[in-house]
C-alpha cells in the first residue's frame, strides 16, 4: 500500500485547516492553541474541534488552533512546553499540573445543574452484594489510576469504611483489581459478570444498554468531585485569556448552546474556583500523587 | 465528567429484544463495520454484491469515521486486503467470508503486536483499545457458541489493559508495564483467534455469522441472536410526529377503551412478530411512528434510503422473500379509515387482511388471534389527519391560506390534456380527503418486464404531506416542488415557472398542519409520554384479568414490563429510575403469576402496580 497516512498526520492537517478557517477574521498574529483529550472516536473529535475553533476564532479575534493529544499526560506536557495554551482537563490531572507547572484553572463544566458529580460503586442487582464489605475477596474494575470518579474517590469509600488500609493496599482486600481503560469498559465488565463491581462516575450506568441499566445498582457513593475543567498554561497573555473565557461563557447563552456538543457536551461553563479543587488536592496527597 | 458526552453521544450498544427506546450504537471501527456489514448482506438473497463492495469502500451510513474500510486499512495497517478484493470480484461468498474473517483476525493481531511493542503506556493502551474494538466483530459469535471462552477472553482484555502501565501526569501516578502479564493475556486472545478465525480454510457456511470455527465444526445447533449491521437506524425521529387520535380529541380516555388500548399496546409490541423483528425490538410503530412515518429508519440491504424498507426481502421473513430489491417509502397511517384500499397498489380492500399480512407474511409472526386483529384495527382506525386551519374539512382553502396557494388551487382544479382532460383534483378529490380510493398507473413505476401492466398505485392523500418527504412509492422525489415538476414534465402540462410555484404552494398548504410535531418541555418529557402510554396499555388488565385471558395478558406483560424498564433509561430524573424498575417488576410479576396459573397473586400484583404507578406519576417527574 503506497499511502501511509498516520493518525498524527491527519491531526496536523486538521489543525492547519482550523487555522486557515480563522485567519481571515484574525486581527493579530497571536494564535491560541487548544489541546483536546481524545474520546472513543478521535475522528469525530476532529470534526468537533474544527467547528468550535472556527467559532472561537470569530469571537476572540485571533486564530484558534485545536489538536488532540493522546491523553491527559500529553496535554499537560503540551502546556508545559508551550505547544498548547489551553487544555480541557480532568480535576486530578489539573491539580498535578498546577503543582508542577503552575497551570491556571479557567472554567469548570456544569452538568445537570452542578459543577460537581460523584463516583459510585456499581454491582449487578442479582449479585447479592449489598455493602462494600461484601466485596472482600471479589474482583472489581476501575476506569484508570488517574481517574477521579473512576478510581480515587470510589476507592476512598473503601478506605473510609475501614476495609482498605490505604491507597496501594487495595489488592489486600479485593480478589483482583483491574483498570479497564474507561468507565464504559469497567461497567461492561461488571454488567457481563466478568467482575463483581465497577468503580465509575455516577452517570456511568447510562453507558450500558437499557436492559443492562435495569440490571445494575450502586452500593456506595463518593463525596462530590469537582467537575472537569479548562485550564491555561502559566504566562498566557492575560487579555487573550480573558477573551477566551468570555467567549466560552457565551456558550451558556441559548443561541450558542448547540455548540456545547462539540465540547464534550456539558450543560455549560462557569468561571473556575481554584478552591473548589481543594478536596482533589487532598485526595492526590493521600494517594501519594502530590507532595 | 468527560464520560457524560460519551454517555449521550455515542457509547451505547444497540439493545436487544426489549428495547422500546434503543440506545445509539457505539461507532464501529471502519474495518470491523465492513466485516459485520458483509456478514449481514451475505445472508440476503439475492446477494447484493454491489452493497458488499460499497461496505468496504465507503463509510457506513451515519459513521463517525470519514473514510471507508479499505482507506482506513491503508492508513492504519500494513495488511493487504488483495485476497478479499479478489474474492469480492469473483463474487465468491464463501471466499469473501473466509478472507474478511482472516483480515479482522489479522488486524487484531497487528494491534496486539503494537501494544506489546509500544514503549509508551499510552500508545500501548490505544492499541489494546483498538484491538478490543476490532474483536467486537467476533464477540457475539463467541458469546453465543462458548460462554466460557467469552469469559476467558473478556478477562484477558481486562488483564491486558491493566498491565500496559499508565503514564500518569508529569511522572505522578505512573506505573510501568507488566510485560509477562501482557504476554500471557495476549496468548489467551491470540490462541483463540488462531483456532477459530485465523485459518487457511473455513467450513462452508449456510448462514454467515461470527461463530467460531470450532463451534461450526462441532455441528451443534447454536442460536446467534439477530443483530442489525452498522449503519442501521431504528430510532424514533426528532422532532417526534404529533399523534392525533379521534377519541382523544373528544376527551375520551383510552383507559375506558380496552380494545383500543390493547391495540395501541400491540402496535408497540415486537412480540407479535417473528424473529428477527421480535428480537430486534421492531414494532409497527418503529416504521409508522406515532401513526406517521419514521423518516430516519434505515437497514442496510433492506433500505435504499432513510424512511424506506423492503419488507418482502430476505431479512424479515425469508419464506416471503420475493427476491426483488424493491424497498418502499414508508406510508403514513394518518386518516387510515379514509385511505383504503390498503397496500401501495391498493391490493387489500380490508385493513384487517392487510394487518394480518404484515404480521404473518412480512414479519414472520404467529397467526394473530381474532381479538388481536380486532384490537389493532380498532386502534388504527382512530388515527386522524392533523388539523390544518388553512383548509376546510371539505378541502377548500380558508382565509388563513396564502394568496399564492389560491392561484395554485385553480391550477389544481384545471383539466389538462396531458392528464386525459382530467385535473389533479380528479384523483386527489378535495372533498374526499384528497383521495379517490382508486389505483392509477401514472407511469411512475418502471415496467418489470416488457408488456408489464402492474404499475398502478393507490392514490395517496395530500393531507399532512408537507412533513412526509420524500415522495412517490419509492421516495424518488425529494420535495413537493419536484412532484409538480415531474407531472409537468412527464404529462406535458405546460406550466410556467410561476404556475409551478403556485401549485407547489397549494400542495404545501394542503399538506400543512397547525401542530405537526409533539412539543416537549420540562413537564411533557419524552419519558413522561412513554410512561403515560405504557400505564394506559397496562390498564387493559382490568378487562383481561377477570376474563382469565392468559394469552393476551402475557403478550401485554411481556411487552410493557420490558418497555417500561427500558424507557427508564431515558428519564431525566435519574434518582427516580429505581422506582420505575420496581414498577416494571410488578407487571412482570403479574405475568409470572399468570404463567403459574396463580390468579390471586396476579391480581394482587396488578393492584400494587396501579397504586405505585399513580404515586410515581405524582412525584417522579
Amino acid at each position: 500500500m503506497p499511502v501511509q497516512l498516520t493518525r498524527r498526520t491527519i491531526l496536523t492537517l486538521v489543525g492547519a485547516g482550523a487555522v486557515s478557517l480563522a485567519t481571515p477574521l484574525a486581527a493579530q498574529d497571536t494564535a491560541l492553541r487548544l489541546a483536546f483529550i481524545p474520546q472513543e472516536n478521535p475522528e469525530k473529535l476532529l470534526g468537533d474541534i474544527e467547528a468550535i475553533t472556527g467559532w472561537l476564532a470569530s469571537e476572540i479575534g485571533v486564530p484558534v488552533e485545536g489538536f488532540v493529544t493522546i491523553d491527559h499526560a500529553a496535554a499537560v506536557e503540551a502546556l508545559r512546553n508551550g505547544d498548547a495554551d489551553i487544555s480541557f482537563m480532568g480535576a486530578l490531572p489539573f491539580v498535578l499540573a498546577e503543582a508542577e507547572i503552575g497551570a491556571v484553572p479557567l472554567l469548570s463544566e456544569v452538568y445537570r445543574d452542578a459543577p460537581n458529580y460523584t463516583g459510585r460503586i456499581f454491582v449487578r442487582r442479582d449479585s447479592g452484594i449489598g455493602a462494600l464489605a461484601d466485596l472482600r475477596g471479589r474482583d472489581i474494575a476501575f476506569a484508570d489510576p488517574i481517574s477521579e470518579s473512576g478510581y480515587l474517590y470510589p476507592l476512598a469509600e473503601f478506605v473510609e469504611a475501614g476495609l482498605v488500609k490505604g491507597p496501594g493496599a487495595a489488592e489486600e482486600f479485593f480478589g483482583r483489581v483491574f483498570f479497564a481503560g474507561g468507565y464504559q469498559q469497567a461497567m461492561q465488565a461488571m454488567a457481563e459478570g466478568l467482575v463483581d463491581a465497577a468503580g465509575a462516575s455516577q452517570y456511568a450506568d447510562l453507558l450500558l444498554t437499557p436492559q443492562q441499566q435495569a440490571e445494575v445498582t450502586w452500593i456506595a457513593e463518593s463525596a462530590p468531585i469537582p467537575s472537569h475543567l479548562v485550564i491555561a498554561r502559566p504566562g498566557l497573555d492575560a487579555a487573550l485569556r480573558d477573551r477566551f473565557v468570555d467567549a466560552m461563557l457565551r456558550l451558556n447563552e441559548p443561541e450558542h448552546r448547540n455548540k456545547l456538543r462539540y465540547l464534550y457536551g456539558p450543560d455549560g461553563y462557569i468561571r473556575a474556583d481554584g478552591a473548589a479543587y481543594d478536596g482533589v488536592r487532598d485526595m492526590a496527597r493521600r494517594y501519594g500523587l502530590l507532595e | 465528567m468527560r464520560v457524560l458526552l460519551a454517555t449521550l453521544a455515542s457509547a451505547l450498544l444497540l439493545s436487544g429484544p426489549v428495547a422500546a427506546t434503543p440506545a445509539k450504537e457505539a461507532p464501529w471501527l471502519p474495518d470491523a463495520a465492513a466485516y459485520r456489514l458483509t456478514l449481514f448482506l451475505g445472508n440476503l438473497a439475492p446477494l447484493p454484491w454491489d452493497d458488499i463492495r460499497t461496505a468496504w469502500t465507503e463509510p457506513y451510513r451515519g459513521s463517525e469515521f470519514s473514510v471507508g474500510a479499505l482507506a482506513w486499512l491503508d492508513r492504519e495497517s500494513k495488511i493487504e486486503p488483495d485476497a478479499l478484493m479478489d474474492a469480492m470480484m469473483r463474487e465468491d461468498r464463501q471466499a469473501v467470508f473466509a478472507e474478511a474473517t482472516r483480515l479482522i483476525a489479522l488486524r487484531i493481531e497487528e494491534e496486539l503486536d503494537r501494544s506489546l511493542a509500544a514503549e509508551e503506556s499510552a500508545t500501548a493502551q490505544q492499541a489494546v483499545r483498538t484491538a478490543r474494538e476490532l474483536y467486537r466483530a467476533f464477540e457475539d459469535g463467541v458469546a453465543a457458541a462458548d460462554s466460557e471462552a467469552a469469559r476467558r477472553i473478556g478477562l484477558a482484555w481486562l488483564e491486558l489493559n491493566s498491565s500496559t502501565g499508565f503514564s500518569g501526569v508529569l511522572g505522578a501516578g505512573s506505573t510501568s508495564a507488566d510485560r509477562e502479564t501482557m504476554e500471557a493475556a495476549r496468548t489467551v486472545i491470540s490462541s483463540y483467534l488462531a483456532e477459530n478465525y485465523l485459518l487457511d480454510s473455513f467450513a462452508p457456511r449456510r448462514a454467515l455469522s461470527a461463530l467460531p470455527e470450532t463451534a461450526v465444526l462441532s455441528g451443534r445447533a447454536i442460536e446467534v441472536p439477530p443483530s442489525l449491521p452498522p449503519g442501521s437506524d431504528i430510532f424514533d425521529q426528532d422532532p417526534l410526529p404529533l399523534l392525533v387520535l379521534n377519541f382523544e380529541e373528544q376527551d375520551i380516555d383510552e383507559t375506558d377503551l380496552p380494545l383500543v388500548a390493547f391495540g395501541d399496546m400491540l402496535f408497540d409490541s415486537a412480540q407479535i412478530f417473528g424473529s428477527p423483528a421480535r428480537d430486534l425490538g421492531i414494532t409497527c410503530s418503529t416504521c409508522h411512528n406515532r401513526s406517521d412515518i419514521n423518516q430516519r429508519l434505515f437497514v442496510p440491504g433492506a433500505s435504499h434510503q432513510p424512511g424506506a424498507i423492503d419488507v418482502d426481502g430476505a431479512f424479515f421473513n425469508p419464506i416471503f422473500n420475493d427476491r426483488r430489491d424493491d424497498p418502499l417509502d414508508i406510508p403514513s397511517l394518518r386518516g387510515l379509515r379514509f385511505t383504503g384500499p390498503y397496500g401501495r397498489d391498493g391490493r387489500f380492500a380490508s385493513l384487517r387482511d392487510f394487518t394480518r399480512n404484515v404480521i404473518v407474511n412480512e414479519f414472520g409472526g404467529d397467526e394473530p388471534t381474532p381479538f388481536m386483529l380486532d384490537a389493532l384495527v380498532a386502534y388504527m382506525l382512530e388515527f386522524d389527519f392533523l388539523p390544518n386551519s388553512m383548509l376546510t374539512t371539505d378541502g377548500r382553502l380558508t382565509d388563513a391560506a396564502p394568496e399564492v396557494a389560491r392561484r395554485g388551487e385553480e391550477i389544481f382544479n384545471q383539466p389538462f390534456a396531458g392528464l386525459g382532460d382530467r385535473s389533479c383534483a380528479s384523483c386527489h378529490v378535495p372533498d374526499a380527503n384528497f383521495l379517490d380510493r382508486q389505483a392509477h398507473d401514472i407511469g411512475s413505476v418502471a415496467p418489470a418486464y416488457e408488456g408489464a401492466r402492474a404499475g398502478a398505485l393507490d392514490t395517496p392523500t395530500l393531507l399532512g404531506t408537507a412533513y412526509t418527504a420524500p415522495y412517490f412509492h419509492d421516495g424518488s422525489l425529494p420535495t413537493l416542488a419536484a412532484v409538480v415538476d415531474w407531472f409537468d414534465e412527464t404529462k406535458a402540462l405546460g406550466l410556467t415557472e410561476e404556475d409551478r410555484a403556485s401549485l407547489t404552494a397549494y400542495l404545501e398548504t394542503v399538506g400543512a398542519a397547525d401542530e405537526p410535531y409533539e412539543a416537549f418541555d420540562t413537564e411533557n418529557t419524552a419519558f413522561r409520554l412513554a410512561f403515560a402510554e405504557l400505564t394506559t396499555f397496562a390498564s387493559t388488565l382490568d378487562t383481561l384479568l377477570p376474563r382469565r385471558d392468559a394469552e393476551h395478558i402475557l403478550l401485554l406483560t411481556d411487552t410493557v414490563a420490558a418497555d417500561l424498564s427500558a424507557d427508564a433509561s431515558t428519564m431525566s430524573n435519574l434518582a427516580a429510575r429505581p422506582e420505575v424498575y420496581a414498577l416494571a417488576e410488578r407487571l412482570a410479576a403479574v405475568g409470572a403469576a399468570v404463567r403459574a396459573d396463580d390468579w390471586a397473586t396476579a391480581e394482587a400484583s396488578w393492584t400494587a402496580f396501579k397504586s405505585e404507578a399513580a404515586a410515581i406519576e405524582e412525584r417522579a417527574f
